[in-house]
């Protein structure tokens, strides 16, 4: 062959590798700043395609709480020491009570986390301008800087409170606490249980290690990115909520472990009276003087069959909207950066679904796992009720959740009434997975954005 | 370009030697941890992993994507065929790494293909080294 052709052909042969590669690149960057809502394609799940004009609307900034005097007013002080951070100098950071109906009032004040910060009230249904994610409800805090969260504590139950700002490094090196809103004329103690890995060591509510069971009623947070199995030996128990909703009815439990995923709240009834210790996985627990420990149950507590089943107070049969949410895995360019990317209906970020609802919409959504890792799924502003798993219908207590543990090939039907405008983040609460392109939104017809990921104030949510 | 292709397989082959050292330590370094008190859970991630990740994810799918460019070029007998083989060799490897979290099973076929890898890359080096050492081929002249 001549010089010159053999050349060519290889020219061409490089270029025939190369090319792709190199649009596949060019094509997934991402500009530095960006609407969170104009990202992606909108889907109308079915229904009518509505306005998807994020220009006009009510603004999201003024989706605001109620004004007025607070029934219970805190100021939480963020900082940065080394790689840890801490609120009020502490890490979990205080525990915040209410009475449900009391208007919360939370200043957050940043003293020295360069990154910035906010505070995001997981599981509690707040008005969408409090929901503290940076670039899509409100701009990052800067050093100096504070905000203020307002809202009512409308429903009982357990909630946590954490960053979601840089947050896959701010909640992991501690920058959380926990929320409890107890019902009106409650008089039963309690004791949260905040589980979270420090640098690799289990800890109850930053104690390695055993510390001192102080009541009959737990309240476990998992705080952590991976689902976690607890625990009783020593006493049968209940599980009286999950995820800050009461369960109708539950059954006592024995010999089985039960769940608590990413994010996810479990609320324990001990039934006692021998004494009790309270498991949560690497040497942490909460024990009584004389107790036990029994060895981790092979089986664990199924959720979907637990309880008696109950009024929904919707019909999820007839539904507005269905959406699909298929969770995949495969490689190429997010951002720029090869890799092995997780993928929703068979999408990287930024193409992504936007979920497009109307309020007073009945939502059903198809939750797939086909990634091969487990993923605990976590909507803002809502709660959802589980109808079936892997085509199993749910006959237990109606199991509300703000955080589903989706293991590797589940398939769960989940529905929801579409009640608080606003755009919110549906996404994977193994936070390391959320750089990786495990986010999407949903986003109500007539809500603009007003804020932006990226800018001036550097809003990094993931 | 002949000694670049030798380079880019002798720089795979050292990867595989780092990715198989790499991935040893870390599960030492968890069982170390573990009996220190430490979780190993969903995140747990040490810097062996880490290592293991980068080179094996991103360094050695680079090399082999170059090595392939550098074929084209390189007018190394049989060079573009061991140069592809080994990319090809080289993406099964990741498929399978990946693969490896829903059927733990596929992880042994992950051990068994770093192998092949191996193998074809220091296949494509002895190649080049060959082709080094024969005299040029006469070029053809019109």
């Amino acid at each position: 062959m001549r010089t010159s052709t053999r050349a060519a052909v290889a020219v061409v042969a490089a270029l025939a590798v190369l090319g792709p590669i190199g649009w596949f690149w060019f094509d997934s960057l991402v500009t530095g700043t960006y609407d969170m809502a104009a990202m992606g394609y909108p889907d109308y799940g079915g229904g009518p395609a509505t306005d998807h004009d994020h220009r006009t609307g009510i603004a999201v900034a003024d989706l605001k709480g109620p004004s007025g005097t607070p029934d219970v007013a805190v100021t939480l002080t963020a900082g940065k020491a080394g790689s840890r951070y801490t609120l009020n100098g502490a890490s979990p950071g205080p525990e915040i009570r209410a009475v449900q109906g009391q208007l919360i009032q939370v200043t957050l004040v940043n003293e020295s986390v360069p990154d910035g910060v906010t505070l995001h009230w997981h599981g509690v249904d707040v008005p969408n301008a409090e929901d503290g994610v940076a670039g899509v409800t409100q701009d990052a805090v800067g050093r100096g800087q504070s905000h203020v969260y307002r809202f009512v504590a409308k429903d009982a139950g357990t909630y946590w409170y954490h960053s979601h700002q840089v947050s896959h490094e701010q909640v992991k090196n501690g920058l959380f606490g926990a929320l409890i809103i107890t019902p009106r004329g409650a008089t039963r103690s309690d004791q949260v249980a905040m589980v979270h890995t420090y640098q690799g060591k289990r800890t109850v509510n930053g104690v390695p290690g055993i510390s001192d069971i102080s009541s009959s009623a737990i309240k476990v947070v998992n705080t952590d990115a991976g689902p976690i199995r607890i625990w009783v030996s020593g006493t049968t128990f209940r599980v009286t909520a999950i995820d800050g909703r009461d369960v109708h009815e539950p059954g006592v439990i024995k010999d089985q472990a039960v769940l608590v995923t990413a994010g996810g709240r479990v609320d324990l009834r001990l039934d006692g009276p021998g004494p009790a210790r309270v498991d949560v996985g690497g040497g942490a627990a909460l024990t009584a003087a004389g107790a036990v420990q029994a060895a981790l149950p092979r089986d664990t507590l199924d959720f979907l069959s637990y309880g008696k089943s109950g009024f929904l107070g919707f019909d999820p049969d007839r539904p507005r909207r269905r959406f699909s949410y298929d969770i995949g895995r495969r490689f190429g360019f997010l951002d720029g950066r090869p890799g092995l990317w997780w993928t929703i209906n068979g999408h990287l970020f930024p193409d992504v679904p936007m979920f497009m609802v109307t309020t007073g919409d009945v939502v059903r959504m198809t939750v797939h796992n086909g990634s091969g890792e487990v993923h605990p799924m976590h909507l803002h502003g809502h709660h959802v009720v589980v109808l079936s798993r892997n085509g199993t219908a749910a006959t237990g207590s109606p199991w509300w959740t703000d955080s589903l543990d989706v293991a590797d090939g589940d398939t769960y039907e989940i529905a929801f009434r579409a009640d608080n405008p606003g755009i919110w983040a549906d996404h994977c609460h193994n936070l390391d997975h959320v750089p990786e392109g495990l986010v999407a939104h949903l986003a109500y017809t007539g809500v603009r954005s007003s804020f932006q990921v990226g800018g001036p104030s550097g809003n990094t949510p993931e | 370009m002949r000694s670049v292709y030798r380079a880019l397989s002798g720089l795979i082959l050292i990867g595989f030697v780092v990715q198989i050292a790499a991935i040893a330590a870390a599960w030492f370094q968890v069982l170390n941890d573990v009996d220190d008190g430490g979780v190993f859970d969903n995140n747990t991630r040490n810097w062996a992993h880490i290592v293991h990740a980068v080179v094996g994810a991103e360094v050695i799918p680079l090399l082999a994507l170059a090595l392939l460019v550098v074929s084209f070029f390189a007018r190394i007998p049989g060079g573009v065929k061991w140069a592809a083989l080994t990319f090809g060799a080289v993406v099964l490897q990741v498929v399978l790494a990946f693969a490896g979290y829903s059927v733990p099973g596929v992880g042994a076929l992950h051990g068994l293909n770093a192998l092949v890898v191996a193998g074809l890359a220091s296949v494509a080096m002895r190649k080049a080294r060959e082709a080094d050492a024969k005299p040029a081929p006469p070029v053809a002249v019109a």
